[in-house]
């Protein structure tokens, strides 16, 4: 969910540069001179994390629910398995795939600054990197998850996974019922980011949605 | 022959610093309660509890505590995964008491317990 | 501990635990220079220049206040040029011309 801000037109007459704008500029402005860096790098990084979406991870998640080899491997080596799909990772990092059960629930944090598993996901929510979730993911998992909407019973085992340093998760949900039938994009059309952070599970679209 | 040869190489083999984990998964282990200045990827909530190793990371990784200082060289250990019970990190915890914490913990912030 | 010993000890980004309220499920998609600040980020570490640990505790030694108050890629910017400019690879006073002169720029519409 984003606001839509009614009184900010998106025209060309936007409001000038802000501080911390024209600081972005004159740095990169001068290391591009000292020639540390191509101003070209900086535009096809852009374009990388353009092209990073939910999608990308959701189709790992139809993949992992319909190819049980895969979803071994996945489990195994979660940037492996990625990178067979065509997800590169443009960084050192890896992927650790949390796969959740009956049993077991799965929800990701990073309590200290906003690790997030971008290369198959794009960039976080805002929420993801602002205090309150930061904070109390890790206190009270069971509040945060109410707050999406997602209830567990206690007899399932709600384990939070805390990002600190080089390796990312991925929240394998659970498949839900009812999408025995379907297809893998079907099925990768249901998978939230959301879901994939672990705040709520794959539900099926509610009677009258559009397909 | 080869064979005989590799086994005999193989039987030989010395590791170096730091190529073997110090943990295997299963064991229990303390968080240090060290207190760092200005750089600490360990967080305050972690310190001095007690815990078991869920894995071990591969490969070994730097030292992210010097690698923000630009020091990126020479310190490569390994990270564990390690796995907390929910009430042991938080007194009344509001949830199951079968509810875990997972992070992953540079080998140099964790002891042996024994 | 006293106050100021856990000012000294406890990183301004070290929250997990800590109370907080409710939470809000804002997002908003990237302002244009804030991707650009997150693709230097990228780029930074690509070449080493600035790797994302050293990024991480730049924005922590901005301190309290200013990790309160600033936005979170106003924060980076900050960050990466408080650490160019400890490790040598740039001067305040470049900056600073630099800001004045894009100011220039942007007043006389010699750039967009």
């Amino acid at each position: 969910m984003h606001d839509h801000d009614d009184h900010a037109p998106e025209t060309a007459a936007a409001e000038p540069p802000g501080f911390y704008e024209v600081l972005e500029t004159a740095v990169r402005e001068l290391l591009v001179e000292q020639g540390l860096f191509e101003a070209a790098e900086i535009h096809r990084q852009i374009d990388v994390l353009d092209s990073r979406t939910p999608a990308l991870g959701a189709m790992v998640i139809a993949r992992a629910w319909t190819d049980a080899a895969f979803r071994a491997r996945l489990l195994a080596d979660g940037r492996s398995a990625c990178e067979e799909l065509g997800i590169s990772f443009y960084d050192d990092t890896g992927l650790i795939v949390l796969e959740n059960t009956a049993r077991v629930h799965n929800l990701i944090v990073c309590t200290l600054c906003s690790c997030y598993p971008r290369p198959v996901l794009g960039l976080p929510p805002d929420w993801y990197k602002l205090k309150p979730y930061r904070a109390r993911a890790v206190s009270e998992p069971r509040k945060v998850l109410a707050e999406f909407g997602t209830v567990l019973p206690d007899d399932v085992e709600i384990r939070v996974s805390d990002s600190t340093a080089v390796v990312r998760y991925l929240v394998l949900p659970l498949r839900p019922a009812g999408t025995e039938n379907f297809t893998e994009a079907q099925l990768a059309a249901l998978v939230t980011r959301d879901a994939m952070i672990g705040v709520v599970p794959v539900r099926l679209p509610e009677p009258g949605d559009l397909p | 022959m080869i064979n005989g040869g590799t086994a005999q190489a193989l039987a030989h083999i010395v590791l170096a610093t730091g190529e073997t984990p110090l943990f295997q998964p299963g064991e229990r282990v303390r968080v240090d309660d060290r207190v760092p200045i200005g750089h600490y990827r360990v967080p305050m909530y972690l310190r001095g509890k007690i815990g078991t190793v869920e894995a071990v990371i591969q490969p070994r990784g730097l030292d992210n505590e010097e690698e923000g200082f630009g020091r990126n060289a020479g310190n490569k250990r390994h990270y564990y995964r390690v796995v907390l019970p929910m009430p042991d990190l938080w007194p009344d915890y509001p949830g199951s008491p079968n509810d875990t914490l997972h992070i992953e913990v540079f080998e140099t912030w964790l002891e042996r317990i024994a | 501990m006293t106050s100021t010993e856990t000012l000294a000890t406890r990183l301004p980004n070290d929250i997990g635990g800590v109370a907080a309220e409710a939470i809000s499920q804002i997002d908003h998609p990237l302002l244009p220079w804030e991707k650009r600040c997150h693709a230097l980020a990228d780029v930074l570490d690509f070449h080493k220049i600035i790797n994302t640990e050293e990024k991480r505790r730049g924005v922590e030694a901005l301190g309290a206040e200013m990790v309160a108050k600033l936005t979170y890629y106003e924060r980076w910017i900050v960050a990466f040029a408080n650490i160019l400019f400890q490790k040598c690879i740039l001067a305040p006073s470049d900056v600073a011309q630099r800001i004045r002169t894009i100011e220039h720029e942007l007043r006389a519409g010699l750039r967009s």
